[in-house]
């Protein structure tokens, strides 16, 4: 096993593509597409509200889709192999619910057992990460669809949050539950550091970890995966409890903001990470997305959200536009990978 | 009468695939209530030929006529103009798991169909069962075709062909996957409909059947034919055998480098293939060693090696390495599109999946030096040429993507390399130089184990050749064995 020159591996082949579509085809496939979307509309913002491009408003609106974004994150592992978690948004809302049942006392709506405050955070993540072994279990062992057994898991966590709460929200469930959602650090809310500290390591892992890599292996061809030695069924299912995790995370930030944990926290925010996840890129196929697009996706709601509500648009008209916006994003990434890529995706 | 006249009647028939010439200008004939045996190699071009007279494929060249219909071919589909006078039982069944038996065999007989496109299903079951019947078969017109075994499978498909009522009926296989009392049934049908005039087209590996049930033989070879419309009573194996191997037209040679004082690299100890085996096999193979496994499709030589390669448990004994500890294994998979790449990934990231603890640090993280030189140097052993290592493997020529599944499957620095099919649908260049690479590795004492259905594959190879047939390693070729050996066990004559 000996070459003369080991790093020079391929040949060339005789009509390779141009610069340029060399480039295009590496903007797009790097998540960049919306970039110079985003880019326009923040322009247009600042033209058209003067309130949008203070450092406040700005600021606001990182805080604001820090948990959409954890919650998208945390989609995106199902996502890459080719799965679907639609109980994400249950474990927004309940695992926080359930560790602040666990600390305040039974006069104010708790369980009585008054843990002590520090537990908090580990109990929502606990909360969560068992959900994901149990998605896990249901989709890799059980064999189920899971479309179908998720979708039964939300509806049952919503019931569980109304369940363990008596349907009422809790309110001030203690520091420990609430600092991360709350607290500044440095002047930036500490919600935004943890969506880039996040963004950042589990970018950094589907790029360049092994464990990346096979995500999008399995996403891209699972026997392929499989002949190639990849353990398929261990990275599947914990996948789904990377997705819960991340999503009790969200729901601790959410939770945070509000000092309370809210019966209705995180309804409709499943669809909104879909619709991030599509926009920057994310193939519902499986095997396509990166972390640079995710986040221009969840950012580009964010936006739109925000300037929506300074333009005063009334909030009917708010939801409308941002499901109008969705589907033109959608087909704006959908016609640029094609292009780039001559490969047709579903998005 | 009109029986003087052919009921199939083709000219000049061509098909080629990519870069493959599967037909190279075939001219073919049936009579009125003949059995027209299609002899020839894997390769030679029996089912692309049947597939361009059923439509399946559309040739590109040539004309076909079926008893009144006439189709001029240009690559364009036929099928649906000739439907009505032809039907074609493929190797492999294609019923509908999800619908019933009875539902399956009429789907499209006229005979249940009413008005507005409506559907007697009443009358679907009384016809169902009166065939079921006449074919002794115990089943249930209602029970669903996925739950029924191969060979009753096998029979439905061809059940369906025979009642359709059409003039020219084609068996490709037919046998394969049916039982002895199964195969007599079928024999029997077929005479039974001959006599009545219907025509039909045979491709069998097993000499034997066709000697019992074929008027007619033709024999095709690398898309030609060989011999033309020979009475079956003129022929013998040893001539048959010498007309489907043509002259030796091997292109390389194989060469020994099978360590036999070594320790076996990985060995099966009483294996199960099946189920229900109730001997279990006993295999090994040695370093330097090229060991090819053949036999009909479904007698087990896939299942075999996808145990070997760790793929799949065996239904007993055990799969074990020298000592005790399983070598690292290269597995090559019988489909790369199914499961040997991922197409929209590139080259470098499909070949680093086959190594990914190799290439990563203790954090688990890809060392990207280390990555693009072992990659760029597997790339580079098994000769991938792509515009650069990023390219994406679904946009390279069929050879250019077996290659990076090469690449992959020794990117773990495998003891023992498993390839299935390893050349399907490559051409012949990216063939030799597969193969070539598969010596190479051997000459470095890795253990090469090769499922092929090919001949000249195998001989071009493989030191060993172990034939495998319903689950049982049945015989043994070493060493000097000749083509002449190996066609003959191949098709089952010996």
């Amino acid at each position: 096993m000996s070459s003369a020159n080991p790093t020079k591996g391929a040949k060339l082949q005789s009509s390779g593509p141009t610069r340029m579509q060399a480039f295009g085809s590496a903007f797009v496939s790097g998540g960049y597409t919306m970039y110079p979307v985003l880019l326009a509309l923040v322009v247009l913002g600042a033209i058209v509200a003067p309130r949008f491009a203070t450092s406040t408003n700005l600021i606001n609106i990182l805080e604001q889709v820090s948990v959409l974004g954890l919650t998208t994150i945390g989609l995106t592992f199902v996502v890459l192999i080719g799965r679907l978690d639609l109980s994400l948004e249950g474990v927004v809302g309940f695992a926080p619910m359930f560790a602040a049942v666990c600390l305040v006392p039974a006069a104010a709506g708790g369980f009585g057992i008054e843990l002590p405050s520090w537990l908090g955070l580990f109990i929502a993540l606990g909360v969560a990460g068992l959900i994901g072994v149990f998605n896990g279990f249901m989709v890799v062992r059980v064999g189920l669809n899971p479309f179908i057994s998720t979708l039964g898991l939300l509806v049952l966590l919503r019931g569980g949050v109304l369940i363990v709460s008596n349907g009422r929200s809790i309110y001030s469930p203690g520091p420990a539950l609430t600092y991360l959602g709350s607290a500044k650090l440095f002047g930036l809310p500490v919600s935004v550091l943890v969506f880039g500290l996040v963004a950042l390591i589990v970018g950094l892992v589907f790029k360049y970890h092994r464990y990346g890599r096979a995500l999008y292996a399995i996403g891209g061809n699972e026997d392929a995966a499989r002949a190639a030695g990849i353990n398929v069924d261990r990275v599947i299912w914990s996948a789904f409890v990377f997705a819960a995790l991340l999503a009790g995370l969200a729901g601790v930030l959410m939770t945070g903001r509000l000092d309370s944990a809210v019966t209705t926290q995180g309804q409709g925010i499943i669809f909104s990470a879909f619709a991030a996840a599509v926009i920057g890129g994310v193939s519902l196929g499986g095997g396509r997305g990166t972390m640079v697009g995710l986040v221009s996706g969840v950012l580009l709601i964010g936006v739109i959200n925000n300037l929506l509500t300074l333009a005063q648009v009334p909030s009917f008209y708010v939801q409308a536009s941002t499901g109008a916006v969705i589907i033109i994003a959608a087909v704006l990434t959908t016609i640029a990978s094609r292009r780039s890529s001559g490969v047709k995706t579903r998005t | 009468m009109e029986n003087k006249r052919p009921i199939v009647e083709m000219r000049n028939i061509s098909k080629t695939f990519g870069s493959t010439r599967a037909l190279k200008g075939v001219d073919f004939t049936v009579m009125h209530g003949e059995v027209h045996a299609l002899l020839g190699r894997n390769g030679a071009g029996k089912s692309t030929l049947v597939s361009t007279m059923s439509g399946l494929v559309a040739s590109d060249t040539g004309t076909i006529r079926i008893a009144d219909t006439e189709v001029v071919a240009n690559g364009q589909p036929y099928a649906a103009k000739i439907r009505d006078d032809i039907a074609h039982v493929q190797q492999t069944p294609q019923l509908f798991n999800l619908l019933t038996v009875a539902e399956n065999l009429f789907l499209e007989n006229p005979s249940v169909q009413k008005r507005f496109g409506l559907v007697s299903h009443n009358r679907m079951r009384t016809q169902a069962r009166a065939l079921l019947e006449k074919w002794n078969m115990d089943i249930r017109a209602e029970a669903l075709a996925g739950e029924l075994g191969a060979g009753t499978r096998q029979l439905l498909e061809i059940m369906k062909a025979l009642s359709r009522g059409v003039p020219v009926i084609i068996l490709d296989e037919p046998t394969a996957a049916l039982s002895n009392a199964e195969k007599h049934l079928l024999f029997e049908q077929v005479k039974a409909l001959k006599a009545l005039g219907i025509s039909f087209i045979y491709i069998s590996h097993h000499l034997d059947e066709v000697f019992e049930v074929a008027d007619t033989v033709t024999i095709l070879r690398d898309g030609l034919v060989v011999k033309e419309r020979e009475a079956v009573g003129n022929l013998n194996v040893e001539l048959i055998a010498d007309l489907m191997m043509g002259e030796k037209t091997a292109r390389s040679v194989r060469s020994d480098h099978t360590r036999y004082d070594a320790p076996a690299l990985l060995r099966a100890i009483g294996v199960g293939i099946y189920p229900v085996a109730e001997l279990g096999v006993d295999f090994q193979v040695q370093p330097g060693e090229i060991v090819a496994l053949a036999g009909p499709v479904g007698g087990g030589k896939e299942a075999l090696a996808m145990m070997l390669a760790g793929q799949l448990t065996p239904y007993k004994g055990k799969i074990t390495g020298a000592d005790g500890s399983l070598p690292t294994i290269g597995l090559v998979p019988t489909d790369r599109h199914a499961s040997g790449y991922v197409g929209m990934l590139g080259v470098r990231e499909n070949v680093a999946i086959g190594g990914l603890d190799l290439l990563s640090g203790r954090l688990g993280f890809i060392n990207r030096e280390k990555e693009a030189s072992h990659v760029g140097h597997l790339a580079t052993q098994t000769n991938v040429i792509a515009s650069s290592l990023e390219q994406a493997v679904s946009q390279l020529s069929g050879g250019n993507q077996q290659k990076v599944v090469f690449a992959r499957a020794l990117c773990h620095n495998p003891q023992v390399v498993v390839a299935l099919s390893p050349t399907r649908g490559v051409d012949v260049g990216a063939k030799e130089q597969l193969y070539a690479l598969l010596r190479d590795l051997a000459s470095k004492g890795l253990g090469v184990v090769v499922v092929s259905d090919e001949e000249d594959e195998i001989a071009q190879l493989a030191n060993r050749v172990v034939i495998v047939f319903e689950g049982k390693l049945v015989a043994e070729l070493r060493g000097d064995y000749t083509m002449k050996d190996l066609i003959l066990r191949m098709e089952g004559v010996i």
